[in-house]
């Protein structure tokens, strides 16, 4: 079976970097987030959006490279936020307490809407 | 990818649904995933139930991959998918050695992970046990076994 591995758009809403996660978030993603996170941190914004619509599979892999991007935000003072997760996947954010750390929104309107408020 | 086995009876309760083997080679937890996935399409599992089966069988397959054969392609992972009474059973053989981890699938301390003081790694065995309603691995000098156990029917799955 062929990895569909992951591609990722950057993109620049009012207050808020979008990253738009397209693939599977697995071993092998690590380049690819990395990166984009890096171009979502030169934005310059306070808040950071995963956007996992074109996300279909997230391994335990992905997740320890979720908690690194959750690492760097802290870090730099910046919020992590994610939207559009399956409802399996919102479980997984929850039983790893994922989303203890980062707030999970059921669309990236929602989101954006809650980075411009805060 | 070996062939899935037709199904055969070897009880009068226990039924072999299939029996598989992946080369270890990464990504192919996803192809086990499927493959059982397939295989117990017409069981009492849908739903969110089998999307959970679907992530224990991809993180146990994965583990099985890395941390028992060290990604030996030519090292295949076993897979059996069996029912009994009402427990759906899928077992995954790697060709490890030593003992089993004494303390699988405790809570990972995110907290910690966040810190830096824990590696970001480590979800595998905890995500297995919180998908299924019970996780039983076993081993001997040559292998592993982590049994998958579903409750089939209306409390079936976590």
């Amino acid at each position: 079976m062929a990895v569909r591995h992951l591609n990722v758009e950057v993109r620049l809403e009012p207050g808020v970097a979008v990253l738009d996660l397209m693939g599977e978030i697995n071993g092998f993603a690590e380049e690819a987030l990395n990166a984009a996170y890096a171009e979502a941190e030169a934005k310059e914004t306070n808040t950071i959006l995963l956007n996992f619509e074109g996300v279909d599979y997230i391994n335990s892999t992905g997740i320890a490279l979720i908690v690194g991007l959750l690492a760097r935000a802290r870090a730099s003072h910046r919020r992590l936020l994610a939207c559009n997760l399956s409802e399996h996947y919102v479980e997984i954010f929850n039983i790893t307490r994922l989303s203890d750390f980062m707030s999970v929104f059921p669309d990236e309107e929602s989101a954006v809407v809650e980075a411009s408020v805060s | 990818m070996t062939d899935p086995k037709p199904a055969r009876t070897d009880a009068n309760i226990r039924r072999t649904l299939a029996d598989f083997s992946v080369p270890s080679e990464p990504g192919n937890e996803r192809l086990a995933m499927e493959t059982v996935a397939e295989t117990v399409r017409d069981l009492d599992i849908r739903g969110e139930n089998l999307e959970r089966l679907k992530t224990a069988v991809a993180e146990a397959t994965m583990n099985a991959m890395e941390h028992g054969n060290k990604y030996r392609s030519e090292v295949p992972v076993e897979i059996m998918v069996l029912v009994e009474d009402r427990d759906l059973m899928v077992r995954i053989t790697d060709s490890g050695s030593g003992p089993p981890p004494a303390q699988a699938g405790d809570v990972p301390d995110l907290e910690a992970k966040l810190e830096g003081m824990q590696t970001a790694r480590g979800w595998g065995l905890f995500l297995i046990k919180s998908m299924v309603d019970e996780m039983n691995i076993t081993g001997d000098d040559g292998h592993h076994t982590i049994e998958l156990v579903v409750h089939l029917g209306a409390e079936g799955g976590k």
